[in-house]
């Protein structure tokens, strides 16, 4: 089929009453999730993701990823006017983003940040629709050891790029993989790490809401105060000048540029690909002593940078079955329940759904600008919604979303487990996605692992005897010494970098 | 400042104990397989190990430089958590409503500024959106509000 052709046939799922429908919800829910600090996207996903039961899979799908990309945009808004993130990738929108705001150039700010991210969207999603169906061309030829081999290298590079301490992120991945043990062994029927509690894994969604959602609510209380916005500096001039335009041109495509490479990796790739665009302009600035006083190139560079990861980071997750972030991983998880494995021959077999999803991403991206430029002030006013009426609801809706996936209380409990668990690891400062990586991937993994196995009679060098998964296993080995090399530097530099938190 | 980082200190050496006990416990309670027919007990047991060379990693890490101060927050942990936890326990027996209640109540109580009027309005709004949301709109068998039945 030619490219024209998919594209018609995208357009045609995607522009379906329903699914246009399903597609405005999603970004709706996203921008909202992405405005109020403490719920991300990832909260909004799966308090959305039992409605999916009852959706066709391509609308579901549309739906949850409205959330995941609408987050992106809502985010900013609150490190803008609040200095808040309102999502954690918007962190280093604050340092340019608030100091703007102060000088009553907020309504500047949100318009080029809006273009910013439209720009770096639209880079991203025909990265995706180019290299898309050649990753899965190529996939094809996988079998158990390149599975292996890919995954175990993707959650070492999730645990290398990801945020803080490199060692602490591959703990995480372990201790993903450990929970992801919990659970029926499929290949003896062992009831393993159950102590007779429930022989059932545990819920991906119970685990998710726990370490990010209950955590990132804790942690948000009585820590903000949205009486400071001032409405007139966002009102007021909106309309940048030829100097603002004139620097953030190649900002925007740099930070796009950087965001469609780090999404593809797997972990926060969103979030590395926001700060290192961040650190890219500052470096490349004429006069870097301009940043952290209100530079345009510091706010759009990472908006582009991130929305660009949000899309490029579909290419692992539709093409491979890999999921690039938390959120993906309930997105696959969606497709998975409906009874279609998303990988390589999820392009051959249910080409209307990867090119209808796909087309909904270019409808879904106009809808939030069309949000974010007239209709701007609706969410200023949500984010001026005292916080201590915001996060019961929030709560109310994780622990019901929770609960509906199975009707069960013990999936709440579940929640308060892992909330626990989240709140200590955001104390420790270990981060979180890397655990929820590692615990889809991990059952995926030994299955793999015992296929090959089974394959090669017992001999681990077939890993190294097949090339493909020669080359990954080559990389994962390569990553080692740089590990190791990480964590002697961090603990020299830690001293001068924890002075400065 | 501390002269060593025992934030990480703590944490590798929970992690430690953790991934060893892990091992422990599946290399005596599962069985090992061969190589070629890798049994239920090998991946958790290399698990448990790697993990516990990753705490002592952090710990070792954690003695050679200064760490700044850590504390923990009581209020707002202790009240979400409560409030979650309440709507565990609430939820099966005695449905929507009460679990709606107890929650918001015990969570509410984490903000320095919880005022009486404004969380029970708070509740009202709550109980009235799922109620329209989840099972007007999307049909699902939850009871409103039960009288406890213990089985």
């Amino acid at each position: 089929m030619s490219v024209l052709s998919n594209i018609a046939l995208g357009l045609s799922v995607a522009t379906s009453y329903s699914n246009l429908l399903y597609c405005f919800l999603g970004v709706m829910v996203g921008m909202l999730s992405g405005v109020i600090p403490g719920i991300g996207p990832l909260t909004a996903i799966s308090v959305l993701f039992p409605l999916t039961f009852y959706l066709p899979p391509t609308t579901a799908v549309i739906m949850l990823a409205g959330i995941w990309y609408g987050a992106g945009y809502g985010g900013r808004i609150a490190a803008i006017l609040l200095n808040i993130p309102g999502t954690p990738i918007h962190a280093v929108m604050c340092l340019d983003g608030f100091p703007l705001a102060n000088q009553g150039r907020a309504g500047v700010a949100l318009l080029l940040t809006t273009t910013a991210a439209f720009v770096g969207g639209s880079i991203g999603i025909t990265l995706l629709m180019l290299f898309g169906p050649i990753v899965a061309d190529f996939a094809l030829r996988f079998g158990a050891p390149e599975y292996f081999a890919l995954m175990l290298f993707g959650l070492i590079i999730a645990s290398t790029i990801s945020e803080g301490s490199a060692i602490k992120a591959l703990a995480m991945v372990v201790l993903g993989v450990m929970f992801g043990c919990v659970g029926i062994d499929i290949y003896t029927g062992t009831p393993r790490f159950t102590f007779g509690i429930a022989d059932n894994p545990i819920s991906l969604i119970a685990l998710a809401m726990g370490i990010y959602g209950v955590a990132q609510v804790i942690v948000s209380i009585n820590a903000m105060d949205p009486t400071g916005i001032n409405m007139m500096a966002v009102t007021g001039t909106t309309k940048p000048t030829a100097e603002d335009l004139r620097r953030s041109a190649l900002p925007t495509l740099r930070g796009a540029a950087l965001g469609a490479f780090f999404g593809i990796l797997p972990g926060a790739g969103t979030l590395i690909a926001s700060f290192l665009s961040y650190a890219t302009e500052k470096r490349l600035a004429k006069e870097p002593q301009r940043f952290g006083k209100g530079a345009v190139e510091g706010i759009v560079a990472p908006e582009s940078a991130d929305n660009a990861a949000e899309m490029t980071g579909f290419i692992p997750t539709l093409t491979l079955g890999i999921p690039s972030s938390p959120s993906m991983v309930l997105m696959a998880g969606a497709l998975i329940i409906q009874g279609i494995t998303p990988g390589p021959a999820l392009m051959n077999q249910h080409p209307d759904i990867f090119w209808g999803v796909v087309m909904s991403f270019w409808i879904g991206n106009v809808i939030l600008v069309i949000l974010n430029v007239p209709f701007i002030g609706i969410w200023i006013r949500i984010l001026m919604i005292p916080y201590r009426f915001l996060y019961p609801t929030v709560l109310v809706f994780i622990c019901i979303g929770t609960y509906i996936t199975n009707y069960t209380s013990f999936d709440v409990w579940t929640v308060v487990f892992f909330g626990v668990l989240g709140y200590l690891m955001m104390v420790f400062r270990f981060p979180a996605a890397p655990a929820l990586l590692g615990f889809v991937l991990g059952p995926e993994m030994e299955d793999f692992f015992r296929r090959t196995m089974l394959l090669g009679n017992g001999d681990v060098l077939i890993f190294f005897q097949r090339p493909i998964s020669c080359f990954f296993m080559v990389l994962v080995f390569a990553m080692v010494p740089l590990i190791i090399w990480s964590v002697v530097r961090e603990s020299r530099q830690a001293a001068v970098r924890h002075a400065l938190h | 400042m501390y002269s060593r980082d025992y934030r990480d200190i703590v944490s590798g050496g929970v992690l430690t104990v953790f991934g060893a006990w892990f091992a422990w416990y599946a290399i005596t309670h599962y069985g090992r397989g061969t190589m070629t027919n890798v049994g239920d007990g090998l991946f958790p047991a290399a698990l448990g190990t790697i993990l516990a060379f990753l705490g002592l990693a952090i710990v070792l890490a954690g003695l050679r430089r200064e760490g700044s101060k850590f504390g923990f927050r009581f209020r707002e942990p202790v009240f979400v958590i409560l409030g979650v936890a309440g709507f565990a326990l609430t939820i099966g027996s005695f449905g929507l409503v009460p679990a709606i209640v107890v929650l918001t109540v015990l969570a509410s109580l984490a903000d320095l500024n919880v005022r009486p009027l404004g969380l029970a309005a708070l509740c009202l709004v709550l109980c009235l959106l799922v109620y329209l949301i989840f099972v007007v709109g999307l049909k699902l068998a939850i009871p409103i509000a039960a009288w406890p039945h213990w089985e």
